[in-house]
């Protein structure tokens, strides 16, 4: 049987976050809309955070475990974001510098929206497959940033728009994908993809994001229901409410996989009433607990679903996952995996939900002044150096390991620096 | 049931506004009212649709239905996808 998967993975979320419930009152936003996001706490990417040091902080405290041997044994660093800092040189060049990794490593960069991850995680899966380097690993990250500056002229009629200020987050999530898939075993063969050109969310300029929120919610339903029938065509007895003890969404908010997940049961597993609540309950929101508390973190966030999903849910026994994939334009997949009691003890013990915990909280007021500010480095900086004033203050908490923050950039060329 | 007028389509788009959103229960609609002004959020909108495409029997993506701006474009614009259908 060919085996595959994630054998350790981590999540980052941030050095700071903002409640949301105190956005939203300054913001003046209906309560009861704001309930139906399912969100908290939304993370707030400082100005020393780029997408290079969310990857970093995810991936280090992985590397950290592995012996010399086995980190030499990566020969394949995928990065996937929507939240490129150079046209032409990836992410991954840095992370690869920052993580120490071999020089005999392959590195590149992949987009497709929020279906990178999910893309990267895939290709990975299949160079450990295609056994071209026996006992290889591969290290997939998946970081992506929203930055929301105020804009002079804003159309404040845009009520829609308004409401993906609380739900735009800052993230990573790095998965060590090998044939010894401790935590997440993939279900190989078993996938289905639904995919074709449409224009609802993209990122048409640096620095900036345009969409459409009413065709990006019809269209992540559409591909929700076909990507599934797609993976029931290759997957004999697939069976919607039967096979999957838990169900990961990629999550822009949890009001969307809420009113996703009540079509699927209706349309597909033809179930009405209570059970869908109740189903709801059981095998969903448990991936919604970390979304709520970061945000959306695009081509990570069904990995930050997955990660909630093991480290809330009861894995006494091992319990089938059913993952569903959604980036903007569009790519989506549907697909499963394993996660067994061991697996489900390995990750909780990286202590993601303390690292939630222990996020500096930002004050709304000093939300709005790093708003005002938008003190961050721009697409296309070529030299600058960077504000420092809050790494003290949201340093982590002892014992963690040090942090990367970035800390100028000269001649296009980003300095960082691990602060303990 | 193959075409459909739009006349015929619009009871049906405000039955499925009632079922989503049962506190519009006696509301007093017009075709140029849109959805979000009646108060319906981005996932009220398209459960409203879906509700209405399976009265239809219709099978078309979602997103074929963006774009109408009220109720009367709507019922419009599913009339046409059930003169397509018949044909």
């Amino acid at each position: 049987m060919s085996r595959v998967g994630i054998e350790a993975m981590n999540v980052f979320g941030g050095s700071a976050v903002l409640d949301v419930a105190q956005l939203a009152r300054r913001r003046g936003l209906d309560p009861q809309r704001l309930d139906n996001l399912l969100m908290r706490e939304k993370t707030v990417a400082l100005p020393f955070e780029d997408p290079v040091t969310f990857g970093a902080n995810a991936a280090r405290p992985l590397l950290d475990r592995m012996s010399p041997q086995d980190r030499d044994r990566i020969e394949l660093l995928i990065t996937c974001t929507e939240s490129g800092i150079d046209f032409s040189k990836s992410v991954s060049t840095y992370l690869h510098d920052q993580l120490g990794l071999s020089r005999n490593c392959r590195m590149f960069e992949l987009k497709q929206a929020c279906y990178a991850g999910t893309a990267g995680l895939q290709m990975a899966c299949n160079f450990i497959l295609s056994q071209t380097s026996p006992g290889a690993k591969a290290l997939v990250i998946a970081t992506d940033i929203s930055r929301y500056h105020l804009e002079d002229g804003a159309d404040a009629s845009a009520q829609d728009w308004s409401y993906a200020e609380p739900s735009g987050g800052a993230g990573a999530v790095a998965m060590l994908i090998s044939d010894v898939p401790h935590v997440f075993r993939l279900d190989v063969g078993a996938s289905g993809t639904y995919g074709y050109e449409v224009m609802d969310t993209c990122r048409p300029a640096p620095d900036s994001e345009s969409g459409d929120v009413d065709l990006s919610l019809m269209s992540y339903l559409d591909c929700c229901e076909q990507s599934y029938r797609a993976y029931e065509r290759k997957v004999e007895g697939a069976d919607y409410r039967d096979s999957f003890q838990y169900l990961a969404f990629h999550t822009p908010f949890g009001g969307m996989v809420k009113g996703a997940h009540r079509t699927m049961m209706r349309k597909v597993a033809g179930v009405r009433g209570g059970e869908i609540a109740e189903d709801f309950e059981r095998r969903v929101a448990p991936g919604l607990a970390y979304c709520g508390r970061v945000g959306n973190v695009m081509g990570a966030t069904v990995f930050l679903s997955l990660a909630s999903t093991v480290c809330n849910g009861d894995f006494d026994s091992p319990k089938r996952i059913g993952l569903f994939s959604y980036g903007s334009g569009c790519c989506s997949e549907f697909y499963s995996g394993v996660v067994t009691p061991d697996g489900a003890t390995r990750l909780k013990e990286t202590g993601i939900g303390a690292h939630l915990d222990a996020r500096h909280r930002l004050t709304i007021d000093a939300y709005e002044t790093l708003l005002a500010k938008s003190d961050f480095v721009r697409f296309g900086t070529r030299d600058t150096t960077v504000d420092q004033s809050l790494v003290p203050a949201t340093r982590p908490a002892h014992g963690t390991g040090p942090r990367l923050v970035l800390r100028a950039v000269k001649d296009f060329h980003r300095e960082y620096a691990w602060v303990d | 049931m193959v075409d459909m007028r739009s006349e015929e389509i619009l009871p049906l788009i405000t039955e499925a506004i009632v079922e989503v959103l049962p506190e519009l229960d006696g509301h007093p609609f017009a075709e140029s009212d849109s959805l979000e002004a009646l108060g319906a959020d981005s996932m009220d909108r398209a459960e409203i649709v879906m509700v209405v495409l399976e009265r239809l029997d219709l099978e078309v993506p979602l997103v074929e239905t963006h774009g109408p701006r009220n109720l009367g474009e709507l019922a419009g614009l599913l009339s046409e996808k059930t003169s397509a259908r018949a044909r």
